[in-house]
């Protein structure tokens, strides 16, 4: 260069330099992207059974060994993330009748993720009953006054049209919470279903959405799938410490309830949903939405293809 | 003491029972905080209750326990409040209407801040009328037709109109209007907006209610009390001089009070200011005589006289004052109204004939003859409820009954265990009971039935299950029985039939307010089989 650089050439430069980046990312970019999708496809699928098998074990206990078994929360929560945990407090009923998720498991589940470097914990759920009286009853209120998390609660302005591209559901109204969070967990508690027969972890689903839900029940099984396809949770923490083995979804009697002492997670929705199935001797083949989930592609029913692995306190 | 100093301590007590009136208001609510240890709840049993004595006002209210007692025959829970307040009526006058009555102190409120009227127009209107008997005409129509069995106190008396105008008209308003500008912001998309408009929602929806609330007949409330209130504009707490019943009975309890004004008519100038700054049109200037009943004891005249020629002392001496002014023909016309409302409410059967399907009382109400006894329509229960199940009646509990509560299973349904609205009922006829005793009885509310030819798997329409997931009675009060239908085209579908099991239905109704088939949906409650009625059942044995 013979000459001092001039203001103009400078700018000039600049853009010629800026606008062949941008290109070479653009370029680029095709072919980053599916690779990483490729690497989160190739993510090996994994089961954690945990068993609380000693009289009087801790709920909260059972559930970090269930984690650290799966490689610790940090493996799905990094630090800074606005955690969203979905649990199934439908119901104004207290924890004894089963009808919701386990507020201890709810605690622990929160506290492992506050201690993974998580922003903020939202709990979160669309409720049937009045969601005060759900929260109030569920425990879950005391959970997110325990812990801090922020307890959701569920209201129209929360509520907006989304494209679901489902094959049963289109635009639905979903509940905002659950898409703007930075990671999903998935907090369903197992229990038996009138019309599905099961409500486990992609049942959970229907608690993510608004509008008119009680319409979904005309086509329940792809419904279910759909709305499992569109959440995508990080992983699935299925809390079997008591089921509801009659009576469901809603219950209302101790004598519906059979303590289990379970927890199932996994990172596979289908293959969680029917390793729960297993508890209440239900055949997952005769539960329409694990097959239809199967079949298009959102999981394994086939266990042996998982990284299994048992926990026991 | 100082007149001025008077008039401030009557200030700040009208502050201070209106803003108590505003919170308990606010707090008649699913408490926020009624966050159970869970390791409580799996053992032991646990009502949720309002934190605060919501009932307060209504146990300061002597006409609630006097009409109460006159048709109910009971003892109203907390009646010495109002034993209390009569007594301290009885020594110091309409006290209550000057230093307490939160209605009073909107309607001082509004004659005094911007009046309508000034100079000639409000001496003209602060001169005693007529007029002011209406309130003892009232008051007597109210009692006699409590002693004849029906309690319609509650749609003057000034503690419900104010309750149920608020709770049921005002509040709900203001929060929809909040909360729909919430919304629209909410649903923005640039993030600051967003952000502002679930803020705002998160300040107001404590105050206001998290749902749109809505109540029957809501707006005729609201419209009546925006008249009560542009009443002002005529003349000064023309509600209170007028029309308040309440006010009537403190008028005659009043009557030996031994607070006394005293006039020096030597001193007077005649400067007319006790006149134009006179609430109850109670004759403080000079030449006649105090109306003692009248008096709202707002003590105005006492610190407006430039010439100290008005007084309040304390006379131990018998009344020399002449009693309240009922006049005959309001005390006789009052009487034949009270005889006439309650044999009129009755022309329409509701109480011993007919049995309106839609009269669903909330659950522990008392039977009906008992319930328009003691209900005083204040709205409490259904400002309460926490699924805004529980409407102000319009046709559904006959003349007799307007503006008691009756379920609407499409506004919301009866919480399974919850037991909110009899533990704030004043006078019990929504009785306290526990959501034990609600469960384990049960205490029915009605009875579900469906509509076969719009229920979707009844009419072949295809699988829903919505009414027996809800069903919160266990074992479940509507089964399923599987059924294949076969379609125009040929094809077979299989769905399940439910049915609704009479013995364990309670009518909570939660499957008619979540059934998908809207408008008029396909399993409906009716009011027959409801636990208080021995009449009104279904069943032989139960």
């Amino acid at each position: 260069m013979d000459h001092p650089i001039t203001r103009r050439e400078a700018i000039q430069k600049g853009l010629y330099l800026s606008g062949s980046l941008a290109l070479a990312c653009t370029a680029g970019w095709p072919i980053h992207a599916p690779s990483e999708a490729w690497a989160l496809k190739k993510e090996e699928g994994f089961l954690i059974d945990g068993v609380g098998q000693t009289p009087g074990y801790s709920v909260q206990e059972l559930t970090e060994k269930v984690f650290d078994a799966a490689g610790g929360m940090r493996r799905f929560v990094s630090k800074g993330d606005v955690v969203v945990v979905k649990p199934n407090i439908s119901w104004a009923r207290t924890p004894n009748l089963a009808a919701g998720t386990n507020p201890e498991v709810l605690e622990a589940v929160v506290r492992l993720a506050f201690n993974a470097g998580a922003k903020k914990v939202r709990i979160a759920d669309n409720t049937i009953h009045n969601a005060r009286s759900c929260f109030a009853l569920t425990g879950a209120g005391m959970v997110a006054k325990k812990t801090g998390a922020d307890l959701i609660h569920p209201r129209s302005s929360l509520m907006r049209e989304m494209k679901l591209q489902g094959h049963r559901l289109d635009v639905w109204p979903v509940y905002v919470p659950l898409i703007e969070a930075d990671k999903l967990i998935n907090l369903p508690v197992a229990k038996v279903h009138g019309l599905c027969s099961l409500t486990l972890g992609m049942k959970n689903w229907i608690g993510g959405v608004g509008g008119r839900r009680n319409a979904l029940h005309q086509d329940i099984h792809q419904s279910i799938v759909d709305l499992a396809r569109f959440f995508k949770p990080s992983v699935t923490l299925i809390d079997a410490i008591r089921i509801m083995v009659k009576n469901g979804p809603s219950g209302g009697s101790e004598a519906d309830v059979a303590v289990m002492n379970r927890l199932i997670l996994s990172n596979d929705p289908v293959a969680g949903d029917v390793s729960a199935a297993g508890l209440f001797n239900i055949a997952p083949a005769s539960v329409g939405y694990m097959v239809l989930a199967e079949k298009q592609g959102l999981g394994t029913s086939d266990l042996s293809r998982l990284n299994l692995k048992k926990v026991t306190l | 003491m100082n007149a001025r100093r008077l008039i401030w301590i009557r200030r700040i007590s009208q502050g201070v029972f209106l803003a108590l009136f505003l919170f308990l208001l606010v707090q008649t609510r699913f408490p926020g905080t009624a966050y159970q240890g869970y390791s409580v709840a799996v053992t032991a049993e646990h009502d949720i209750r309002v934190g605060y004595p919501a009932t307060f006002f209504f146990k300061l209210d002597p006409l609630v326990s006097l009409t109460s007692l006159l048709s109910g025959h009971v003892w109203i829970q907390g009646v010495f409040w109002a034993i209390g307040v009569l007594f301290l009526t009885l020594v110091l006058g309409r006290f209550f209407c000057g230093f307490v009555c939160p209605l009073g102190t909107i309607h001082h409120m509004a004659s005094v801040i911007r009046p309508s009227l000034k100079g000639k127009g409000l001496f003209e209107a602060n001169q005693k009328r007529g007029s002011q008997k209406i309130k003892y005409f009232l008051l007597v129509a109210i009692l006699v037709s409590a002693l004849l069995g029906l309690n319609v106190s509650g749609i003057l008396d000034p503690i419900s109109l104010l309750f149920r105008s608020l709770a049921l008209a005002v509040f709900p308003a203001v929060g929809n209007a909040i909360k729909a500008a919430c919304d629209v912001i909410a649903a923005s998309d640039t993030k600051p907006l967003n952000l502002l408009g679930y803020a705002a929602e998160e300040i107001a929806s404590p105050l206001f209610g998290y749902e749109y609330p809505a109540f029957q007949t809501g707006w005729l409330i609201g419209a009546l009390f925006l008249v009560i209130l542009f009443l002002n504009r005529i003349r000064p707490r023309f509600w209170c001089r007028t029309l308040c019943p309440l006010g009537a009975l403190f008028g005659l309890f009043s009557r030996f009070s031994l607070l006394r004004l005293e006039k020096n008519p030597g001193a007077c100038t005649d400067c007319q200011k006790c006149i134009l700054t006179c609430q109850g049109a109670a004759s403080p200037g000079p030449g006649v005589e105090w109306d003692r009943s009248e008096c709202l004891l707002c003590f105005n005249c006492f610190a407006r006289c430039p010439e100290d020629a008005i007084a309040f002392r304390f006379r131990w001496f018998p009344a020399q004052n002449r009693g309240p002014d009922m006049g005959r023909r309001a005390v006789l016309g009052g009487l034949v109204a009270g005889v006439s409302i309650p044999f009129l409410g009755r022309l329409d059967g509701q109480v011993y004939k007919v049995s309106d399907p839609r009269m669903i009382r909330p659950p522990g109400s008392v039977e009906e003859a008992d319930f328009l006894k003691l209900c005083q329509r204040c709205g409490l229960c259904m400002k309460v409820c926490p699924t805004n199940v529980i409407n102000p009646a319009l046709g559904e509990a006959g003349m007799a009954g307007l503006w008691t509560p009756v379920l609407h299973m499409t506004h919301g349904y009866c919480e399974y265990t919850c037991t909110l609205c009899g533990s704030v009922c004043p006078t019990g006829a929504i009785r306290a009971i526990s959501g034990r005793e609600k469960v384990e009885r049960p205490i029915r509310i009605g009875s579900a039935y469906f509509d076969r030819g719009r229920c979707l798997p009844w009419s072949g329409n295809g699988p829903c299950i919505v009414c027996e997931e809800h069903c919160p009675t266990s074992p479940k009060a509507i089964y399923l029985r599987p059924h294949v239908e076969t379609g125009e085209d040929g094809k077979t579908i299989t769905v399940q039939l439910p049915y609704v099991d009479l013995k364990r239905c309670v009518g909570c109704g939660i499957c008619e307010n979540k059934c998908p088939v809207k408008g008029r949906p396909a399993i409906r409650v009716m009011a027959a089989g409801e636990t208080r009625s021995v009449r009104n059942q279904i069943l032989l044995d139960l």
